[in-house]
C-alpha cells in the first residue's frame, strides 16, 4: 500500500534579514565595491588626460587595490556578463591575453578605440590584467596606439566596475544588495531565506582563502621539485605578494563582518597576514630556490590553517557548512 | 489499457496474489531522489512532476543515483561511491525487496540501468584494486540473482544507461582509477576517460575518447534522447584556470560534438558539471554544476541558451509537457529551470543529492 506522507513541504516564508548578512553588505562589501568603482574611474578619468604608462601605473596600481578588497566576492552582478573575467582574466595558462594584445598592437584596428567597442572585444584582452600588459609591458607603451588601446581600456574598465557598484546598489535601492537584505521575502528567487544569504556569503569567504592559497600562491609554488615563479599573478608590475596580503585583510574584515565573535578566526587571518608583510619577497620569485619556496609554503599553509579555522568557527556560528553537493562530488 | 485505482486497490484488499502494478500505482511519481533528511538519515525520495513527496524510503547510508524499472514500480537505489549496497525497493509498499552486494573486491559506482525488456539490471562497478571497468548482471527475474559481469572497457566507471528501444548499453567509463579504500583519486597525469557502447554480452561496439588535451576530462554523466542521441556531462580534472567544455554530444557512427561555453561564462561552472538532462521535447540539455552555484542549458544542436544562478544545484531532469527542466539543491529547493528563470516549487528540510531521475 502506498505510503502517505504528512512532509514538512512547504515554500518558506518570509524572515527577517540578520544583523550578520546586514553588516556584511553594508559595512564590508558596499564600502568595498565603491572603493573599486571610484579607483577605476580614476584610473579612467586619468588616462583620458594622459595615456602614457608613466601617468597611469599609479592610478593602475590604485585600481588593482581596490579590486583587491572585493575580488573575492563572485556573487550577483559581477558573476552577470562576463564581468569578473572582464575585470580579471586570471589565471591565463594558455596566456590568451598576451597573444590577443600582440594581435590588437599588429592590427591597430582603430576602431576598437572608439567608446564602447572594448566592451564587445574578448574579456581575455580587457581589464586590470590587459592594462598592466600595456602599462608594463616591454614593448607596448611607445606606440600612439597602445596609447590609445590604454584609454580605451581604462575606460571600459571603468565602465564594468561601475556597472557591478550600481548592480548592488544601495539597500532599499533594488539592487543585489536588497536581495541578500530581504532574503525570503516574497519574490526573492535569489535567496529563499536568510540561511541561504549566511550560506552565500560564508561560501565567498571560504573560496576567496581557497582562491589565495591554491592559486595566488599555489600557481608559483608549483611543486617543490618544480617551482613555478613565472605564474605569479601581476608579475610585470611587482606585486603578487601585495595582492595576498590585500585579499587577506579584505577577507579578515569580511569575516569581521560576518561573525565578529568568531576569534579563532580573525586569529589565524592574522597570522597568515603577518606572515605575508614579512615576507620579503615582492613578486614571490624566491619560490625558486628552496628556502624561498618553503617560505612561501608556510604562507600557504597559514592560509589553509585560517581556511579551516572559518570553516569550522564561523560554519557554526552561521548554521551554514560548504555545499551538499558542492563539497562532494562525483 | 491500465485498469483504474479502484479496481487495484479493491483486487489489493481480495487477493493476495497481485495484479501487475504499474507505475502509476506507486502514486505517480515523475522522479526519484536521494536525500540527506534534516536529522541526518538518508531516504530515497519519490516526487511528483511538481516536486511534491510522495513516498520516502530510508536508505542505510547516502544514496547517488537510482534507475526504475521499465514497467514494475520497482526502483533500484544506489549507494555513494565506493558502493557497497543497492536497494531494489518496491514504491508502492516502500518494501526493500532485494539487497545487491558487490562480489568480492568489486564496488558499485553509483548508477545503473535495466535491460528494455526489464529482466536483467545492469551495474556500474570498479575492480576495487586498479578501478578496471565491469559491468554487472543481475537478473531481475529470479530476485535479483548476480548473473555475471564484463568489461566495461575502462578504468572508472560511472553512469550506464541503455540507448531507447535498444539493448545497446552507452557507458561513462570516468578514467579515474581511486583508492580502494575512499574516493581519492590516484591517476588523474594518465586518466583516459572514454564513452563506451556495448551489445548487451559486452562486446565493444564503438568507441569514443576526447583529444588528447582533454584526457583530463572525465566523462560522468549521461542524458538520453529517444532517437538514441547522447549527451554526456564532464569533470575536468586538468588546470581549473583552463576553460574547457563540460558537454558533449555524440551518436553513433558520428564525430562528438562537443559544447564550450561563451567566453564570459567560461570558468562559471568551475570545471564541473554534476548531473544532465534533456527537456521532455529534447530539444535543449542542461548540466548544472554545485560547485559554480550555476545550471547552464544548451541547445540539443549544442549551442548556448542561457546559464542561472543556485548554490549547491545538482539534480536535474526534464520538467512536465516538452520544455523546461526541474533541478534540485543541497537546501531543499525543488525549483523549475526555463526561459523565464528560476522558479521555486517545494522546499523540504533535506538535502537533496545528485540527481533526479526520471521514472517511466
Amino acid at each position: 500500500m502506498r505510503r502517505d506522507l504528512a512532509l514538512a513541504f512547504c515554500l518558506c516564508l518570509a524572515t527577517p534579514a540578520v544583523a550578520d548578512v546586514a553588516e556584511t553588505v553594508t559595512d564590508h562589501i558596499l564600502p568595498g565595491y565603491a572603493r573599486f568603482s571610484d579607483s577605476a574611474a580614476a584610473l579612467g578619468a586619468a588616462a583620458q588626460a594622459d595615456c602614457r604608462p608613466a601617468a597611469l601605473r599609479g592610478p593602475w596600481n590604485a585600481a588593482f587595490d581596490g579590486w583587491m578588497g572585493v575580488s573575492h566576492l563572485r556573487l550577483g552582478p559581477v558573476e552577470e556578463q562576463g564581468r569578473a573575467l572582464a575585470i580579471a582574466y586570471w589565471p591565463d595558462p594558455k596566456a590568451t591575453g598576451a597573444r590577443q594584445l600582440v594581435g590588437v598592437l599588429a592590427a591597430a584596428d582603430p576602431a576598437l578605440l572608439e567608446p564602447g567597442a572594448m566592451a564587445e572585444a574578448s574579456v581575455a584582452l580587457r581589464g586590470l590584467f590587459g592594462l598592466e600588459r600595456v602599462l608594463y609591458g616591454p614593448d607596448y607603451a611607445e606606440g600612439s596606439y597602445a596609447c590609445g588601446l590604454a584609454r580605451a581600456l581604462a575606460g571600459d574598465l571603468a565602465n564594468t566596475a561601475g556597472a557591478v557598484a550600481a548592480g548592488w546598489g544601495t539597500p532599499g535601492g533594488g539592487g543585489y544588495a536588497d536581495a541578500l537584505l530581504a532574503a525570503g521575502a516574497a519574490g526573492n528567487a535569489s535567496f529563499l531565506d536568510a540561511r541561504e544569504a549566511r550560506q552565500a556569503l560564508f561560501t565567498q569567504l571560504i573560496t576567496g582563502l581557497d582562491f589565495i592559497a591554491d592559486q595566488r600562491l599555489g600557481r608559483p609554488l608549483g611543486s617543490f621539485d618544480r617551482p613555478q615563479p613565472a605564474r605569479a599573478e601581476t608579475l610585470l608590475s611587482g606585486r603578487p605578494l601585495r595582492n595576498v596580503a590585500l585579499s587577506l585583510a579584505a577577507l579578515r574584515e569580511m569575516a569581521q563582518t560576518l561573525a565578529p565573535e568568531a576569534a579563532a578566526t580573525q586569529a589565524a587571518l592574522g597570522r597568515a597576514i603577518t606572515l605575508a608583510e614579512k615576507l620579503p619577497d615582492p613578486t614571490l620569485a624566491g619560490v625558486a630556490d628552496p628556502s624561498g619556496w618553503l617560505k612561501v609554503e608556510i604562507l600557504q599553509q597559514a592560509v589553509h590553517a585560517a581556511r579551516d579555522t572559518a570553516v569550522a568557527e564561523i560554519g557554526a556560528a552561521l548554521g551554514v557548512g560548504l555545499g551538499f553537493n558542492a563539497a562532494d562530488g562525483d | 489499457m491500465r485498469p483504474d485505482r479502484r479496481y487495484f486497490l479493491a483486487s489489493l484488499a481480495a487477493t493476495a496474489a497481485l495484479p501487475r502494478l504499474g507505475w502509476a500505482d506507486a502514486g505517480g511519481p515523475a522522479f526519484l531522489a536521494a536525500a540527506q533528511d534534516a536529522d541526518g538519515a538518508r531516504a530515497l525520495y519519490g516526487l511528483s512532476d511538481r516536486g511534491e513527496a510522495l513516498f520516502r524510503i530510508p536508505l542505510p547510508a547516502r544514496g547517488h543515483a537510482a534507475t526504475a524499472h521499465p514497467t514494475r514500480p520497482e526502483a533500484v537505489a544506489f549507494a555513494r561511491r565506493p558502493g557497497t549496497f543497492a536497494l531494489v525497493i518496491d514504491c508502492i509498499s516502500g518494501v526493500v525487496l532485494a539487497r545487491l552486494t558487490p562480489p568480492e573486491g568489486r564496488q558499485f559506482n553509483g548508477h545503473g540501468t535495466y535491460s528494455l525488456d526489464g529482466a536483467v539490471l545492469y551495474t556500474s562497478e570498479l575492480v576495487a584494486e586498479g578501478s578496471a571497468g565491469r559491468i554487472g548482471l543481475w537478473d531481475a527475474r529470479r530476485g535479483y540473482a548476480r548473473l555475471g559481469e564484463f568489461a566495461s572497457n575502462g578504468i572508472g566507471p560511472h553512469d550506464v544507461k541503455r540507448l531507447p528501444g535498444s539493448d545497446l548499453l552507452v557507458v561513462a567509463n570516468g578514467g579515474i582509477e581511486t583508492d580502494p579504500a575512499d574516493r581519492t583519486p590516484l591517476n588523474l597525469d594518465t586518466m583516459r576517460p572514454n564513452l563506451s557502447y556495448l551489445s548487451p554480452e559486452g562486446q565493444v561496439q564503438e568507441v569514443v575518447e576526447l583529444a588528447p588535451d582533454l584526457a583530463q576530462n572525465s566523462i560522468r554523466h549521461l542524458a538520453l534522447r529517444s532517437d538514441g542521441l547522447v549527451a554526456f556531462a564532464m569533470q575536468w580534472q586538468g588546470d581549473a584556470a583552463l576553460a574547457v567544455p563540460l558537454l558533449g554530444l555524440h551518436r553513433r557512427g558520428a564525430a562528438v560534438r562537443l559544447c564550450p561555453p561563451p567566453e564570459a561564462e567560461a570558468l562559471a561552472m568551475r570545471g564541473y558539471a554534476g548531473s544532465i538532462a534533456f527537456d521532455g521535447a529534447g530539444q535543449q540539455v542542461a548540466i548544472t554544476s554545485p560547485r559554480g552555484g550555476r545550471i547552464e542549458v544548451y541547445e540539443a544542436t549544442g549551442g548556448f541558451v542561457r546559464a542561472l544562478a543556485r548554490a549547491d544545484v545538482c539534480g536535474v531532469g526534464p520538467a512536465p509537457g516538452a520544455a523546461g527542466f526541474i533541478v534540485t539543491d543541497g537546501q531543499g529547493l525543488i525549483a523549475r529551470v526555463g526561459a523565464e528563470g528560476l522558479r521555486p516549487l517545494t522546499r523540504a528540510a533535506c538535502a537533496w543529492d545528485n540527481h533526479l531521475i526520471p521514472v517511466g
